[in-house]
């Protein structure tokens, strides 16, 4: 049987007003986890019940096949890095470092060589007899770092390392954590609300939305295919909508009101379902060039309401012919594309949706 | 209107600082230009601050021996009653000294105090009551004190001690007491100057005795009561450079970064 290393099985946690609802999560050895969720989802609390900081209300937390869930949180082995970082002003660089091997009573030959490898692989030799106060927030990530590496943890637990960096800064720093947890090889369960984050650093995630985990999955599951609409919401994803089912001999026709769109899945007839069409995923069609067949039934004339030229991407909104509504599609592309297409806010074009891009949400429950 | 907004708050500026001045002024003035009745009793001067410096000095560790477990448990525990306790250890701060001395006074004539009095010598006329005394009137202000030092101190840092090996015994030492330092130094200075200065609860309660239960406030009282201006004149200045040495102290020590 496939053992998890990290095993979180039906974890349940009342603080108060909020709750973290049977919980259940797997990673596995070597792993780098991303949990990713919204502001005040539960993410912490989950973490401070991996790390022991709450007597659970039900539940198991599992390392490597030991069950911790009655450890306290000395006794656990896991290496944390939380958000501030939280080094200790009163000791300098190397002493912070050092701060976790003093607890173990035998070493110092070992530790001296422990911390000299530390210092090195993260690149901070040169810090080590500097007051913590003068470092800089990505000095302070590495020095936060190796104080948790120090121990030699079974397991790294972050928790929104980069939520007080420069967003200038965050993305070397993304890849260089990256790169220096592969090279230890440790596994890493790491806490964010920041999607991009969460997609660079993860190789699966996880997201927990007002206390429950509702999908577990690779990075391309979690970005492509969220299984609920509050994923999805949360994903930022846009032309979300409610509709009907009605069998199709290739697929299913899923009728919106005004306009219907056109699923590759098998699908009972008559059935209210919600679907979600990526703003990335709907196509503009250039001119009156033919279409595949897979986008022709999923093509619309109309015209551009509004075209919102961004740094790095144009949002556009887009109304069906006839449609009562403002518009009716969201769509994101790159800024070249409106030369290219020569766009302008009153235009009338087409767009297509390649079928199999569309996102059904069969079950709103939680599925994993 | 900016104009006599500036105005009202130099103008009550100068007018309350103006005040202090007059009362230093009339001091000095007393000082230089006043008649010297009697010559002052040097032995009695000297009893009276080694008194003053032992008592607030003894007062002021164990108060803030018991304030620190205190403080750390108001500070990082939720608990029944906990908002009501909190108020009663408030009461020392805003309750008179007399009416503190005198519910010290009156509890070591109850059966539980009077054993108690037994037990550890009496307190009541005696040294220790100046010391009990003191401890009474400042152990409220320490816990408040040093509650907002430990409040200031990120919970954090004591979660992340635990992770790395550290029981709550060690974190407590090797974490909280460090990183609380500079509050609790600041908080014994702070105690230990307004315990020097306690007359009301210490008189209710150790009575004023000369040579005996002598404090430096209790000296100028009986100074002034036997019309000795010179010895009173000098407590005073003792009791003013005290104090404003702890203030000037506190004031650079606040600077300093650990």
């Amino acid at each position: 049987m496939n053992r998890s290393y990290l095993q979180i099985q039906s974890l349940n946690l009342k603080l108060g007003g909020f709750s973290l609802k049977n919980i259940d999560l797997s990673c596995e050895k070597g792993e780098y986890h991303v949990l990713l969720g919204p502001t005040g989802s539960g993410k912490s609390s989950l973490m401070k019940c991996v790390l022991g900081f709450y007597r659970l209300n039900g539940g198991t937390v599992l390392l490597d096949g030991r069950d911790l869930s009655n450890d306290l949180p000395e006794y656990r082995n896991m290496g944390y890095v939380p958000q501030n970082y939280s080094l200790f002003p009163h000791l300098d660089v190397e002493k912070n470092i050092r701060f976790g091997l003093r607890a173990r009573k035998n070493g110092s030959k070992r530790d001296n060589s422990v911390v000299d490898k530390l210092c090195d692989t993260l690149n901070i030799q040169h810090l080590r007899k500097r007051r913590v106060r003068y470092l800089s927030g990505g000095e302070r990530q590495k020095v936060a770092l190796a104080r948790a590496l120090a121990i030699q943890p079974d397991i790294l637990l972050f928790d929104e390392p980069f939520s007080s960096i420069d967003e200038g800064a965050k993305r070397n720093l993304w890849m260089e954590l990256k790169e220096i947890i592969n090279e230890v090889g440790i596994t890493a369960f790491h806490i964010t609300h920041n999607l991009e984050e969460a997609y660079t650093m993860g190789e699966r995630l996880s997201v927990l939305i007002r206390g429950e985990l509702l999908q577990s999955g690779t990075k391309k599951e979690i970005f492509d295919r969220p299984v609920t609409e509050s994923i999805a919401r949360y994903l930022n994803y846009r032309n979300i909508y409610e509709g009907i089912t009605q069998k199709d001999p290739e697929g299913v026709k899923i009728d919106l009101g005004h306009f219907s769109l056109h699923a590759m899945e098998d699908i009972p007839d008559n059935k209210k379902i919600k679907l979600c069409v990526r703003q990335q995923d709907i196509k503009i069609i250039k001119g009156d060039s033919p279409v595949k067949d897979s986008l022709e039934r999923n093509l619309f004339s109309g015209e551009i309401v509004s075209l919102f030229p961004l740094p790095e991407y144009c949002l556009m909104n887009f109304r069906i012919d006839g449609s009562p509504k403002r518009f009716d599609f969201e769509l994101k592309f790159p800024r070249y594309i409106i030369e290219r297409h020569n766009l302008y806010q009153g235009k009338k074009i087409r767009v297509a949706v390649w079928e199999p891009n569309i996102i059904l949400f069969k079950d709103e429950e939680k599925q994993k | 209107m900016n104009r006599l907004f500036d105005f009202i708050i130099w103008g009550t500026g100068a007018l309350i600082i103006l005040a202090f001045l007059s009362l230093f002024a009339g001091m000095f003035a007393e000082m230089v230009h006043g008649e010297v009745i009697s010559s002052p009793n040097m032995d009695e001067i000297s009893f009276a601050i080694r008194l003053s410096l032992v008592t607030a000095t003894i007062a002021s560790a164990l108060a803030l021996l018991f304030s620190i477990p205190v403080a750390y448990l108001f500070s990082r525990y939720r608990f029944f009653l906990k908002n009501l306790f909190d108020t009663l250890l408030d009461l020392p701060i805003v309750l008179s000294p007399i009416a503190l001395g005198a519910m010290l006074l009156i509890f070591f004539n109850t059966p539980f105090g009077k054993h108690l009095d037994n037990l550890f010598g009496p307190f009541v006329f005696e040294v220790k009551g100046i010391i009990l005394a003191q401890f009474f009137v400042i152990v409220g202000l320490s816990i408040r004190l040093l509650k907002a030092t430990f409040d200031g101190i990120d919970i954090e840092f004591e979660n992340l001690a635990r992770t790395l090996g550290y029981g709550k015994i060690r974190v407590f030492f090797h974490v909280l007491l460090p990183m609380a330092g500079k509050g609790i130094i600041s908080a014994f200075l702070l105690i230990w100057g307004r315990a020097i200065g306690e007359f009301g609860a210490t008189v209710t309660l150790a009575g004023a005795t000369t040579m005996k239960t002598e404090t430096i406030p209790v000296a100028i009282y009986l100074s002034f009561e036997s019309a000795d201006i010179t010895s009173a004149l000098i407590y005073i200045t003792i009791l003013i450079i005290t104090s404003l040495a702890i203030l000037f102290f506190m004031r650079s020590f606040q600077d300093i970064r650990l």
